[in-house]
């Protein structure tokens, strides 16, 4: 790919005609459009054109920013100055503010830099922090001298969004359990050691009486903090477990300590026997080091999920005596009228009081082209008005709505979705039993034939087959997929999902937004005269620049618009101006059809035509353009004998239209989020299901299946319910999803089989005596550390 | 010998607790950029804008 086609800011395609450049370290490089343009004049102007120089790009590059859709959201944010919703989210300390923002958009720690220095220029602002690990800036600033709106518009400049959120109650608590298990570590680290290093000077056997004690108290020294401080998680899961009257894998680990310390500590006092304080440190250490990992694991995955409950402020026009009036949604009541402009979605259920508007229902029903509404016609909320402003008279608040049905709906899916049992938890609970009880009669074995040797062997016995390589086993693999999936865009939300996807058997698409790309653009053309085709789309994107119809999008992205006079949109059927002393029409057949009666489509499906008043010119045929990579995924998944099976609340023909050359299985259309749910409960009879949608209207069924998957583009709703969310939009993730399952399988198997195998052999030697608690605590390590190792194998990236 | 490396190891886990506690180990994949990116920066642009 070279830098000519580029845009040099978002890396998409420059259209055809565009001529837009930046002038950045001195080199003029190609914008693709002038939101692209305007972001990246802002970072030089700045003067942190280093960002270019260092960002990661061939990492997931999210999807590029739509400068239209910062434009429209700048307007939404000055509701963020409100005080009565930053009550949520704002924390007021004498003169400053504080609060945490989601940014989507960052990929690296480029972008972190460069939001860190943009907010350190901006006046007003105290302090900000940003974390590439979580996505979120925390800002402090002063109420008086800068609204929150400004430092949000400020982060939109240099091209991120950045919205408040609802912070997850768990996330506090895992900060603090993060925190703490760095300072136990750090301290198990150093205190292993120092221990060590003395062990290594009382190996040697000519050491005099007097320094050998004296070495003796310098390890208890090193090693108290340990026990005492390092070593307390496991000791508290031990004793909550049993409690519950459970065994967990604390319990023999936390005894091992015990009896490890206790025993060197009255070697110590009354000089006599074995000290294994080195055994105790780097047992601590090595136990919380993987605790930690998985703990880092998990934590990423409960922020992810809580970056995405935006806290997006419901905010209504209401009429009212007085004109038009902003009003909290939750405040509104049945038969308040209020209004709606074109690209905001609609708050609640009504009846459309204007005579005419076009709702986009996509998100509700997977209809994909906009409907057209008549006065009196019910409206859902969910749907988002297309043309012009609209009235509607509001019949359900916000709890009764059609899209709070929905919600219900995928609630209770959520309740009865099989999940998949802890089969490491289960063995190892047994494990742990089958130890202790192993445990026991060695020491009443060894009480009778060589009583002073009875404490030793039962100490190696319970350090050798600690069943840390088998507490490992799963979780290090899990936590390597995880991490490898994400470095390709891929965001497991339930590491369970991996544990159940080797059983799926069927395959269940949602068409617009996972088949497809869920919006319009340009399939084929056709001009009347050829060499006039850059001529006829340069005035196609100046006439669609006047629609906010969706149809219009691609149309602004064709060319660079020419210079139009006299504008006149007529909503639902087309735009019509002049360029020069030219006259054009753009819009449906129908719309043409009262200039040129007779004019017939000139290419097949062609939904928009271009004309002047003497003939039809031009035609294009816009529609909902399948994903690059489905046609490959699609016979991927037959190779690997998937049952293929779309469901979509569109029409029949438009579904057989996108299928047929997919070839899918089986096709279901027209359905409504019920049908699909009972669709889908159908094949969980004959085996799991994996869901891949993206709308509210898939919202359930994602809830409903084995296992669910969906676009970082798709509805809040859909991300909420389903396990793996993709964030780059391909498509080709789910190959890669099912081949991590697979290996991940494959690894914790082999990790078992090690595990077992090696504590199989150990077992019956310490048994016997035949192995110290030195040798026990190494033999023990290298295992975990060959499981580990094992696992690692997982984080090489998959190369397609 | 011995008391002094005691010392030391008392040192460091005391650096160890302030760093964890003012959050130097929340955010461990960026740091090491900034070096890079606030490199030049100044020198681009000497003069310029308010004080921080």
């Amino acid at each position: 790919m070279s830098n000519e086609e580029l845009c040099f800011h978002c890396f998409q395609p420059i259209p055809r005609g565009v001529d837009l450049t930046t002038t950045i370290d001195g080199e003029a490089q190609p914008m693709c459009c002038y939101g692209c343009q305007a972001v990246a004049e802002t970072i030089v102007e700045q003067g942190l054109s280093h960002f270019y120089k260092y960002r990661d790009i061939d990492g997931n590059q999210g999807q590029a920013l739509i400068p239209e859709e910062l434009v429209g959201l700048e307007e939404q944010l000055i509701a963020y100055d409100d005080a009565e919703i930053q009550k949520e989210f704002v924390l007021i300390q004498n003169d400053t503010s504080s609060a945490s923002l989601a940014v989507e958009g960052m990929t690296c720690a480029a972008c972190a830099w460069l939001i860190e220095r943009q907010l350190t220029n901006h006046a007003g602002v105290e302090k900000v922090v940003v974390n590439a690990t979580t996505d979120r800036i925390h800002v402090t600033w002063k109420a008086e001298n800068t609204s929150l709106s400004s430092i949000l518009k400020s982060i939109h400049r240099v091209g991120y969004k950045a919205l408040p959120f609802q912070q997850a109650d768990i996330e506090e608590q895992y900060e603090r359990q993060r925190r703490s298990y760095i300072r136990r570590l750090g301290i198990a680290g150093i205190a292993s050691m120092q221990t060590m290093m003395v062990a290594v000077g009382l190996y040697f056997d000519d050491i005099d009486a007097t320094t050998r004690l004296y070495f003796w108290w310098v390890s208890l020294l090193f090693t108290a903090p340990v026990f005492v401080y390092s070593c307390q998680p496991f000791f508290k899961n031990a004793w909550r477990g049993l409690r519950s009257k459970s065994l967990n894998m604390d319990v023999p680990v936390s005894l091992a300590i015990i009896f490890a310390f206790v025993a060197s500590f009255y070697a110590t006092l009354t000089d006599t026997g074995q000290v294994y304080y080195e055994c105790v440190t780097m047992f601590a250490f090595f136990l919380l080091a993987g605790r930690y990992l998985e703990l880092l694991a998990r934590q990423k995955a409960i922020t992810n999920a809580a970056n995405l409950m935006k806290l997006i402020p419901a905010i209504a026009e209401k009429q009212t005596d007085d004109g038009w009036q902003k009003t909290m949604v939750k405040h509104l009541e049945p038969d308040d009228v209020i209004q709606i402009r074109p690209g905001e979605t609609i708050p609640v259920d009504g009846l459309l009081l204007s005579e005419q508007g076009w709702c986009d229902e996509a998100q509700l029903t997977g209809e994909s082209r906009p409907i057209a509404k008549r006065s009196g016609d019910v409206i859902y909320a969910g749907s988002i008005n297309q043309e012009n402003p609209i009235r509607l008279q509001v019949t359900h608040t916000h709890q009764n709505t059609l899209l709070a049905g929905i919600i219900h709906l995928q609630d209770d899916a959520l309740g009865q979705k099989p999940r998949v049992v802890q089969l490491a938890d289960q063995v190892s609970k047994y494990f742990v039993l089958a130890t202790l009880i192993i445990a026991t009669i060695t020491y009443i074995g060894w009480h009778f034939v060589a009583p002073e040797k009875a404490f030793w062997t039962v100490l190696a016995v319970l350090v050798a087959t600690c069943p840390c390589a088998l507490s490992l086993a799963a979780p290090t693999a899990m936590s390597g997929a995880v991490s490898r999936l994400n470095q390709s865009g891929i965001l497991l939300k339930e590491a369970n999902v991996l544990a159940a996807l080797p059983a799926i058997k069927t395959l269940c698409f949602d068409k617009t937004g996972t088949l497809t790309e869920g919006r319009f653009s340009i399939l084929s053309q056709w001009n009347q005269c050829n060499e006039n085709q850059a001529e006829n789309e340069a005035i196609a994107a100046a006439l669609e620049f006047a629609s906010e119809h969706p149809i219009a999008q691609p149309f602004r992205r064709l060319a660079k618009p020419v210079e139009l006079k006299e504008v006149t949109n007529i909503p639902g059927l087309g735009v019509e101006g002049s360029v020069g002393h030219a006259n054009y029409r753009i819009g449906s057949l129908d719309f043409i059809k009262q200039w040129h009666p007779s004019a017939d489509s000139p290419l097949a499906q062609a939904n928009v035509f271009l004309a002047t008043p003497d003939a039809l010119i031009a035609a294009w045929r816009v529609d909902d353009e399948l994903r690059r990579d489905a046609a490959d995924v699609l016979k991927w998944c037959h190779e690997q004998g998937f049952r293929t099976v779309m469901l979509t609340g569109d029409s029949q023909e438009r579904a057989q239209e996108i299928a047929g050359p997919l070839e899918l299985d089986e096709i279901h259309a027209q359905l409504k989020p019920q049908d699909k749910l009972e669709l889908l409960r159908g094949f969980q009879q004959q085996g799991p299901v994996l869901m891949i949608g993206d709308g509210i209207n898939d919202a359930p069924v994602l809830a409903q299946a084995d296992a669910s998957i969906t676009f970082a583009s798709g509805s809040d709703l859909a991300q909420a319910g389903s396990d793996v969310v993709i964030l780059n939009g391909e498509l080709i993730a789910i190959r890669r999803l099912f081949d991590t399952a697979k290996q991940a399988r494959r690894v914790i198997r082999q990790n078992f089989a090690w595990a077992l195998g090696y504590n199989g052999i150990i077992l019956p030697l310490a048994v016997a005596g035949f192995i110290g608690p030195l040798w026990a605590m190494l033999g023990m390590s290298t295992s975990s550390l060959i499981v580990i190792s094992n696992s690692l194998r997982l984080l090489r990236r998959q190369n397609y | 010998m011995v008391p002094v490396a005691v010392l030391i190891v008392i040192a460091i886990i005391i650096i160890l607790f302030w760093a964890v506690r003012t959050g130097q180990f929340d955010d461990l994949e960026r740091q090491g950029y900034n070096i890079l990116l606030d490199d030049e920066g100044p020198k681009k642009k000497p003069t310029e804008e308010q004080p921080k």
